[in-house]
């Protein structure tokens, strides 16, 4: 009976401690380590970390989900997104309370997802607009945010108003927040561009080819680009296909093919200039390209504003030689891209999230965008230019001087997938796939997976 | 052991684990994966009932699955064949040394126990136009090729640089299931065998592959089933790149499911790659005879 007895014990215990390990996992609620102590536990705890919580019994916990570490990142950003739940929790303590549910940004929308099926979604959390947000639009996870940002005069603090949400909008609904504005530029060398001879910037196509001759004919390398992370190169091509006056719309709904002759051309742009990147851009991975360029290897990266924090951090003396032109050719259009904050359609706590939301769109946390982030704020904050990066006015002349702008190409498709595809298809290009065979893949891609659904 | 196989209960207590484990963990996943299969399911709304039409797309359509498809059946044969071949020497090899034996041994096992992301990671530098080999080939004054980025030929050069990395990984495991065998070969039969005039190549020839014909098949099985799901080293090193050239099942399988979030589709592929393996394992059992002999 003994014997039997300890069996079951045995086995209950062995099946109990099987399943205790399958529990406990995203249960962001659970008291976490004080703020100091989380930040000496190493990165891989932190995956999934939570902020102190406040002391009192009649707190409203949140729970913020976001693509960064935020303990062990040095992203300038992210760094001030931390500060500002900090702020937050700081200022709110007693009544409000945000735990912040981090991951890394290859994996965040496959987690965000995975709790969102759970029936767990975050009351808040992250999103870039276009297609990875229309997947939280359509089904009614993200709440609609209209009201709340007209209540009180907040839309209004926006830069340009209701129009500074226009990626945002859906059938006259605003369903996220921007948070900052990065937009995509021509960073280049001034002294390089000097000693080969080049004193005003390219404003074509024609010009940007005989800047890039002279730079190459003066020994250095015109252009540095990452065909290894697939959305640098779809960048530049995102920019000749705007140039070439493709519609991304009309080709979404099947009115325009990726065959049409627009398309061709710019693809054929892309080939013409890829004999002016460097050696090894087919391999380069993002940070690479983008070391070779604050390494002077090379004389020019198309790059968004969000790289000024990356190349005056690794080297603060080419601060002063950097420059930044907008784009050739595009008829006064600029590529720009903005983080932006949702909420869970399901929260319980709506005012404590729109009370968080707001701190991140307030002018600490604008001031802060601008001046060490080195993006664009989305509100009309006044900001100290002499303390924002050199490279910060000389984008916001771009950025000012557009006259429109749209969004990353792979973001702007019909679905993640279909721009990854454009991605992977302009680097397959690039690699020495025939245009017409390259475009045709693409082509079949839009038959079977957009038009026909 | 008879009066123990009589009491029902005991047997009950003993096996409800490992059943209800097998259950909740592998079988009752497994059905739901073969179930979302025939459905169009993004994770975030209801499955849709949607027939062949996941598998139809997966094998008419989906250019990125015959990639997929070729790469994962090379890595199939690469790993089987090299593995067999790479494992019996060195084990071979190792028996018959008495010097540095374990030393060997265990420099051989290391790879199989590093992970294998990092090890992704590490070999990704290593062959990164800017760090790694092409960078010591410079300084002989040869152009080295874009190991991981090449998309010239029908198994391209990424994929040959891959499968050797992991033929590097994973030897070891093999080695050490062969010599685990031959170790459990009686040294008499060795002995007979020389009186009678043998090589050690031709005792090994005539009494040691014969004799781990059992492990033979075992290890081989192993390899093409790890082969068929390769993940973690192709993820690492390219991420299915350039264009997919790179992917094979898994990897395709993870971009689906968890990038695009097509968990139907995705669940299309886990189950042909479910029943590839089972055929692989079947084929192996079939073809490799193992005849038990007394050793």
């Amino acid at each position: 009976m003994k014997k039997r007895m300890l069996s079951v014990l045995i086995s209950t215990a062995m099946i109990a401690s099987v399943l205790a390990g399958c529990g406990g996992g995203g249960d962001t609620s659970a008291p976490a380590p004080a703020a100091d102590e989380g930040a000496s536990q190493d990165t891989a705890a932190a995956e999934t970390e939570t902020q102190a919580p406040a002391a009192g019994g009649d707190v409203e916990e949140i729970t913020w989900m976001f693509w960064d570490d935020l303990n062990a990142t040095e992203d300038l950003i992210s760094i001030g997104y931390r500060d500002t739940v900090e702020r937050f929790n700081k200022d709110y303590e007693g009544k409000y309370h945000v735990n912040v549910v981090t991951t890394n940004l290859e994996e965040y929308y496959a987690k965000l997802n995975a709790l969102v099926a759970a029936g767990e979604t975050p009351d808040c959390f992250i999103v870039s607009p276009g297609p990875n947000l229309d997947v939280y639009v359509d089904p009614g996870i993200a709440a609609d945010l209209t009201d709340y940002l007209k209540a009180d005069g907040w839309i209004d603090t926006f830069n340009g108003g209701e129009g500074a949400f226009s990626q945002q909008t859906y059938d006259g609904k605003i369903y996220a927040v921007p948070l900052n504005i990065a937009a995509a530029c021509v960073f280049y060398n001034t002294e390089m561009f000097e000693a080969a001879g080049i004193s005003t910037m390219p404003t074509d196509w024609q010009g940007l080819l005989d800047a890039c001759e002279k730079l190459q004919a003066a020994g250095y390398t015109p252009l540095t680009i990452s065909a290894g992370t697939a959305w640098c190169l779809s960048m530049l091509a995102g920019y000749l296909c705007d140039s070439e006056g493709v519609d991304l719309a009309a080709i979404d709904s099947g009115s325009a093919s990726w065959l049409d002759s627009n398309v061709v051309n710019a693809t054929n742009k892309l080939v013409e200039i890829s004999k002016y990147f460097q050696p090894t851009a087919a391999g380069d991975t993002n940070d690479v390209a983008t070391a070779n360029f604050y390494n002077e290897e090379a004389a020019m990266l198309i790059q968004g504003s969000w790289a000024i924090a990356q190349i005056n951090g690794s080297n603060p003396d080419f601060e002063s030689k950097c420059g930044v032109f907008a784009f050739p050719g595009t008829d006064g259009r600029v590529i720009a891209k903005s983080d932006s904050l949702a909420m869970s359609a399901k929260t319980t706590h709506p005012d404590a999230v729109i009370a968080f939301m707001k701190y991140f769109t307030d002018d600490t946390a604008q001031k802060y965008t601008a001046e060490v982030g080195g993006k664009i704020p989305v509100t009309t904050v006044e900001y100290d230019a002499s303390k924002a990066p050199a490279q910060l006015a000389y984008v916001m002349d771009v950025f000012g001087s557009a006259k429109s702008t749209f969004g990353f190409y792979n973001e702007s498709m019909a679905t993640t997938e279909a721009g990854a595809f454009f991605d992977d298809t302009m680097v397959s290009i690039y690699l020495g796939t025939p245009v017409e065979e390259g475009l045709a893949s693409l082509e079949d891609f839009y038959k079977n997976n957009v038009w026909n659904k | 052991m008879d009066k123990f196989l009589r009491d029902k209960k005991a047997i009950v207590v003993f096996v409800a684990p490992a059943f209800l484990l097998f259950t909740f963990v592998l079988f009752v996943p497994i059905c739901q994966s073969v179930y979302y299969s025939f459905c169009e399911y993004n994770a975030l709304t209801a499955p849709k009932f949607i027939g062949f039409e996941n598998y139809k797309q997966l094998f008419t359509i989906d250019r990125t699955m015959k990639i997929a498809l070729k790469n994962s059946m090379f890595f199939l044969i690469f790993s089987v064949v090299t593995q067999l071949v790479a494992g019996l020497v060195l084990a071979g090899l190792l028996t018959n040394i008495k010097k540095g034996r374990d030393f060997f041994k265990n420099v051989y096992y290391l790879p199989c126990v590093l992970s294998s992301a990092a090890l992704g990671l590490l070999w990704m530098f290593v062959f990164t136009p800017k760090l790694g080999i092409n960078q010591v080939l410079a300084q002989f004054g040869i152009e080295g090729p874009l190991w991981l980025m090449d998309t010239k030929g029908f198994i391209i050069l990424p994929m040959w640089v891959i499968a050797s990395v992991a033929l590097w990984q994973y030897v070891g495991q093999s080695m050490m299931l062969y010599m685990a065998q031959i170790s459990g070969i009686s040294s008499s039969l060795y002995e007979a065998s020389y009186i009678d005039g043998c090589t050690r190549v031709q005792s090994f020839r005539y009494i040691t592959l014969p004799l781990i014909r059992p492990m033979v098949a075992t290890a081989m099985s192993l390899n093409a089933i790890g082969a068929l799901k390769f993940f973690d080293l192709i993820f690492n090193m390219t991420e299915g790149g350039p264009n997919h050239m790179t992917d094979v099942l898994a990897t395709h399988l993870y971009q689906q499911g968890f990038k695009y979030f097509k968990y139907g589709y995705a669940s299309a592929i886990g189950t042909v790659l479910l029943v590839l393996c089972l055929i692989v394992t079947f084929i192996i059992n079939k073809f490799v005879k193992v005849d038990n002999y007394e050793m």
